[in-house]
């Protein structure tokens, strides 16, 4: 028992570490949605006999998700800062793509200003949405269900449960624009998605933002303007939200405002799909992107089949939940 | 102990491990290990970070499935591998994990009880009663009076400590059974673990055996009978009696090589006063003023609540004081203003490394390049793109400095061991030069090699001129490292040694401090 002779003995060489390849590490996770895309187009393609694999089909698919694209958006201003949830998104698009219509239609506005100020109108919802979560320190969900609540109330008031229409037909430019044989909307969504995924992987801004979502008290200790950066997120978010609807409003050339609340399950599905996509585990605005588009295809592919309109509920539940499982699953094993 | 027991008619050993492998993936993590803790015994385990120690902890408990071939066995009777929670807790083997497993917003009472609440038969409720009554013996056993119905997150460390111990001890039968203390005393301070170890060696003299993994070398070569060292998986060497062996011999085996020991070396504080605290007054601590010098380093110290701790987060910008100004390089910061972040602070020149690396200093989930950078990220980049390049040649310049492993920029900071995470965290703020480095506990919970890689790093820092302010209960840590150490009590500077700076010194003087402020209140 002579402990000094002991490390004297020769040791084999130190085990080798294995270099983990951190960026492939996750290969089979990112793409899993995107393969089962591609298979459901297959599956799709095979059994309705070339009715799937129509112009007509993916010109419907790409050219009416815009609103959902402005509102995932939205609503990742707010999750990617680590605000769970911003229930009051759809309420919020709801509110401003009612008052444009009211102000033009019923009370004779041109549509500009009728469209600044619903704009103003979703800015100023976020904001105060913003205050009361940041300043006063009030739960997010609480805070914006009730906001959720009141506004579709508020556009239900001001529509007087009617369906406004009658907005002038120039107005519609600025989203059914032909490029290419798309309208201009769906441009709008790729530059917004892009530029929001190029904020978060590029800018100081877009950094800061991924720490003070993962942890206040670190990002705090470390100079970044935690607070002011949580309401400028609800500020964006409302913003989004607004912008989204007068783009939505000019194509449709009317709103009805019972309608918003059947985008809430498919922003939250879109969103939280997104999570299984490109950075598994992480919300991300490309990921959230080809969700929209993923759910829109599996709903019309069966729609296509002769299904019901209840097979939106079944798909964008059932996918949600399967999808993010998977991702989950793999993104623990891998780690 | 020991040798009368070897020579005796041999019972069975309270645990015994043979065997026993591990492998995640190609990564084999134990190799053969093998350990024996005879009935009574208090057995140390050390080893570097990474080394496996708390993978066989992990097998113990059944978290792992350890790989086929080996054996577990505990009073001679062999456990079925993987070995299940129940069985593991019949057989008598308890442990208190490294992180506590504490739920903060819960009271002391339900995070002793949980798992083993005893509910009404009919309306199945919780009797309160009951479970706050067992919980307040279990506690008195220990020696501590903790009010069972505070929330945990508010208790000091050392509660919290000992509310983990409790958990874990509550069953054990006296004369039995095997208590595991992994890691358990990195926050208690002197005294706090000196009562510590007197609970141990009661439970020893009740015939309980127990298990001590721990990175304080001293305690281990002070405390326990035998030791068994580990080194990349595998057993260095088991039951070796610590009455032959020294933190040296120790630190030998564990590495594998001599360690040079790093004493003090010459003070490179010059004469300009590169930053100053006047009127400090935050918690107990009143109208203070503090002049560091450039390349001083200014240990801070005390038993917990002398305020020596408030002081460092105050001049770090951590939290508010109630009045004060602090000066670095002539710029004037408010101490009591109001803040949202330590923006000011950072773009004075003032960083702080916090203690609790996860909760305070690193996003575990986001790379180890993102959280190096994160606090000049605003001012080296452009608003619209970060920049590539410096931030790659920061990353890569200390994890060539700090010597941090793995040395991937990308990896997540979550999945580096607790040393390296703690070599981020410095390293995140000594790539920004700061003028005035604040650290609290730097040296918390990480092994040798790391803490001697850390300690070269602010010697090095103090080397280029900045003034570093560290607060730490480790007084060996202050004694190789401070020119000047402050210690508090009761929110006094109640002495300030300086020179030649030995342990026992800083020791003597924070508990003789401590005791005369007991003595006058």
């Amino acid at each position: 028992m002579e402990p000094t002779t002991i490390p004297a003995e020769p040791t084999p060489a130190q085990a080798p570490r294995p270099q983990r390849a951190w960026r492939n590490r996750h290969f089979a996770a990112r793409y899993a949605v995107i393969a089962v895309w591609a298979a459901m187009i297959a599956v799709y393609a095979g059994t309705e006999h070339g009715l799937f694999f129509h112009a007509g089909t993916f010109q419907t698919i790409f050219s009416s998700q815009q609103p959902l694209v402005f509102m995932t958006m939205a609503l990742l201003c707010t999750i990617c800062v680590g605000e769970f949830v911003d229930l009051s998104v759809p309420a919020v698009f709801g509110f401003a793509a009612t008052v444009l219509p009211v102000l033009v239609v019923n009370h004779g506005w041109g549509v500009w200003p009728a469209a600044l100020v619903a704009v103003i109108a979703a800015v100023a919802v976020g904001a105060l949405n913003g205050f009361l979560v940041v300043v006063v320190g009030v739960n997010t969900i609480v805070v914006t269900l009730g906001m959720s609540t009141l506004l579709t109330g508020v556009a239900l008031w001001m529509s007087d449960l009617n369906t406004i229409s009658g907005l002038p037909t120039g107005f519609q430019a600025i989203a059914n624009t032909d490029v290419g044989g798309l309208p201009i909307s769906l441009y709008y969504g790729v530059v917004l998605t892009l530029g929001f995924g190029y904020l978060l992987a590029f800018t100081p801004l877009g950094r800061h933002m991924r720490f003070v979502g993962a942890s206040r008290e670190v990002s705090r200790l470390s100079g970044v303007r935690v607070n002011r950066i949580r309401f400028g997120s609800f500020v964006v978010a409302g913003l989004l939200s607004g912008v989204g609807a007068v783009i939505a409003v000019a194509a449709l050339g009317s709103y009805n405002p019972t309608t918003s609340d059947s985008y809430l399950l498919p922003v939250f599905a879109a969103t939280f799909l997104g999570t299984a996509i490109i950075e598994p585990g992480r919300f991300n605005p490309i990921g959230t992107f080809v969700g929209i588009y993923f759910l829109e295809t599996g709903i019309l592919g069966l729609q296509l089949l002769g299904l019901q309109a209840w097979v939106s509920d079944v798909f964008y539940g059932g996918v949600l939940v399967v999808a993010v499982t998977i991702a989950t699953l793999l993104h623990r094993r891998a780690a | 102990m020991t040798d009368q027991q070897e020579g005796a008619a041999q019972p069975p050993p309270r645990l015994e491990v043979a065997r026993l492998s591990k492998a995640f993936g190609p990564a084999r993590v134990l190799r053969d290990v093998h350990l024996r803790v005879g009935p009574g015994e208090l057995h140390g385990l050390v080893g570097q970070n990474g080394c496996g120690k708390s993978t066989l902890v992990k097998i113990l408990t059944g978290v792992y499935s350890p790989d086929p071939g080996g054996h577990v066995a505990v009073d001679g009777r062999a456990l079925s591998l993987p070995i299940h929670p129940v069985a593991q807790r019949a057989a008598g083997v308890c442990v208190v994990h490294q992180d506590l497993g504490l739920i903060d917003d819960r009271t002391v009472w339900e995070n002793v009880r949980v798992g083993r609440y005893q509910a009404g038969k009919l309306t199945r409720k919780i009797n309160r009663r009951e479970e706050r009554q067992a919980v307040e013996q279990v506690l008195a056993r220990l020696g501590k009076t903790v009010d069972v119905n505070q929330r945990v997150g508010l208790l000091s460390t050392e509660d919290r400590a000992a509310v983990a111990i409790a958990r874990a001890m509550q069953d054990h039968r006296p004369g039995t059974g095997l208590i595991i203390f992994d890691e358990s005393t990195r926050g208690l301070t002197g005294e706090a673990r000196s009562r510590f170890f007197d609970i141990l060696r009661s439970l020893i003299d009740a015939g309980a055996s127990v298990l001590l993994i721990s990175h304080r070398l001293e305690e281990i070569v002070e405390v326990t009978h035998r030791v068994t060292v580990l080194r990349d998986g595998a057993v260095v060497e088991t039951g070796l009696p610590t009455k032959e062996l020294d933190e040296a011999s120790l630190t030998k085996m564990m590495l594998g090589r001599h360690l040079v020991t790093r004493g003090r070396v010459e003070s490179h504080a010059t004469d300009d006063a590169i930053a100053s605290v006047r009127e400090l007054t935050v918690r107990s601590v009143k109208n203070l003023d503090i002049e560091i010098r450039g390349g001083e380093i200014l240990g801070l110290t005390g038993v917990m609540g002398a305020g020596y701790r408030e002081v460092a987060e105050a001049i770090g910008g951590a939290s508010r004081a109630d009045g004060g100004e602090l000066t670095v390089r002539g710029r004037a910061i408010d101490l009591a203003k109001r803040r949202g972040c330590t923006e000011e602070f950072v773009d004075a020149g003032v960083a702080f490394v916090a203690e609790r690396r996860l909760d305070e200093g690193l996003a575990a989930e986001l790379s180890v390049s993102d959280n190096l950078t994160l606090p000049r990220v605003r001012r080296r980049g452009k608003p619209l793109r970060t920049g590539r390049a410096w931030q790659a040649a920061e990353t890569a310049a200390m994890i060539a400095k700090l010597d941090i492993k793995p040395p991937h920029p990308g990896a997540p900071v979550g999945t580096l061991s607790g040393g390296n995470q703690q070599k981020v965290l410095l390293g995140k703020w000594l790539a920004g030069a700061p003028d005035l480095l604040v650290l609290c506990e730097p040296t918390q919970a990480v092994d040798v090699g790391a803490r001697h890689d850390i300690i070269d790093a602010i010697r090095e820092a103090a080397r280029g001129g900045c003034a570093v302010v560290i607060a730490s209960v480790d007084a060996a840590d202050l004694a190789v490292l401070c020119d000047r150490v402050l210690v508090f009590s009761g929110g006094r500077v109640a002495a300030e040694l300086t020179g030649d700076l030995d342990q026992d010194a800083i020791i003597h003087a924070t508990f003789d401090a401590g005791t005369r402020k007991g003595v006058a209140c």
